[in-house]
């Protein structure tokens, strides 16, 4: 075993400031900041994480109900009109009778599908 | 060599039955066309509208079908594999989804792609070579909502690798579904156990499911095997 020792080098803690010129530029969410979430910081950046739940949330944004520009048709596959249901509660409910604990924003539709029991609650 | 790579995505499924694969210099120009039209159609940078949130990444929807059955000579791979678009935002994103089918309601061997923007789902992309993926087999009926809870992860950045990260793959086959994760590095064992253990966190899937990572040109060398085919060193 050496009995060198080597001393890591030593770095300050990675900053970052962000100006903001009024308060709608801060972010809704209390656990994010302007620009992104900080809780993984890296050196030189920060990288733009966004939890489950908070994607979930901005699906009903009016910005996200038109179609995009230049859908291709594709018969089957893409569609004009918005393709969602909401079985969010049916979902929970099912799920409590096995654990108590709801899973977060189930948005599934056709395939309701308890992952415990295998039992269909669509 | 397009033969091998068009066809490796189906190996996923086991499925053998065909090869999706065609004459290789003219595939190539062919493909470069159709690049360029879709190029100058799409000229304009993909960028988050004003108020909406950003992605770490911009990302590109594809879709991709086959007709089981067909001899490999009548389709090319581009006439399989189509650019639904691509998105730099949260909303944006949802603008595709919401206006996609889910994968269980997709009909015959049908694929979406979700990757990031400027890697081709292919793995002759400089990305993907020396790349591999995790596979996950699906009873029917669990694709669409792991699918989501997938790309919902992927968007948001949850699988901490780095650049690592090229895209994910759902397809569609007759007695099972597959959901895949592709990254750069196959041989980048930290990154692979991370992506593992964060799908595990992230996709809540049925107990006892397994968990298979391939490596690219391990599957290219199954495919190879399958087809009784000799690879460009002469060997078998």
């Amino acid at each position: 075993m050496s009995t060198s020792r080597q001393l890591s080098e030593s770095r300050a803690i990675p900053t970052r400031t962000v100006l903001i010129n009024d308060t709608t530029q801060l972010p809704h969410d209390y656990c994010t900041t302007p620009g992104g979430t900080l809780f993984s910081t890296t050196p030189g950046g920060t990288r733009i994480i966004y939890d489950r739940k908070f994607l979930l949330d901005r699906r009903n944004s009016p910005i996200a109900q038109t179609p995009p520009a230049h859908l291709p048709v594709i018969p089957g596959v893409t569609s004009q009109h918005v393709l969602s249901e909401n079985r969010k509660n049916e979902a929970n409910n099912h799920i409590n009778n096995h654990d108590g604990k709801p899973t977060t924003g189930e948005s599934d539709n056709v395939e309701l599908v308890c992952l415990i029991c295998a039992v269909c609650c669509s | 060599m397009n033969n091998k790579f068009d066809a490796l995505k189906d190996d996923d499924s086991g499925d053998h039955d065909q090869d999706q694969g065609s004459p290789k210099d003219s595939e190539k120009e062919k493909t470069e066309d159709e690049d360029k039209e879709q190029n100058t159609s799409k000229k304009k940078m993909v960028v988050p509208g004003a108020g909406e949130h950003p992605l770490q990444y911009n990302y590109t929807f594809w879709y991709s079908r086959r007709t089981p059955g067909r001899p490999a000579s009548t389709q090319s791979y581009e006439q399989n594999i189509k650019q639904i678009g691509s998105f730099a935002s949260v909303e944006q994103f949802w603008r595709f989804y919401s206006h996609m089918i889910r994968p269980g309601d997709l009909t015959g061997h049908s694929d979406f792609h979700l990757f990031k923007e400027g890697i081709k789902p292919m793995w002759e992309d400089d990305a993907n070579k020396m790349g591999g993926k995790w596979i996950i087999r699906l009873r029917k009926g669990l694709a669409s909502r792991c699918w989501e809870n997938l790309i919902l992860a992927m968007l948001g950045e949850q699988f901490m690798v780095g650049e690592e990260i090229c895209g994910a793959v759902v397809s569609v086959r007759f007695q099972e579904d597959i959901i895949s994760i592709w990254n750069k590095t196959a041989s980048d064992q930290a990154t692979t156990a991370r992506i593992r253990d964060t799908l595990r966190r992230v996709l809540n899937l049925p107990p006892n499911t397994i968990m298979e990572y391939k490596t690219h040109t391990d599957s290219i060398k199954a495919w190879e095997d399958f087809h009784g085919l000799v690879n460009a060193s002469g060997g078998r």
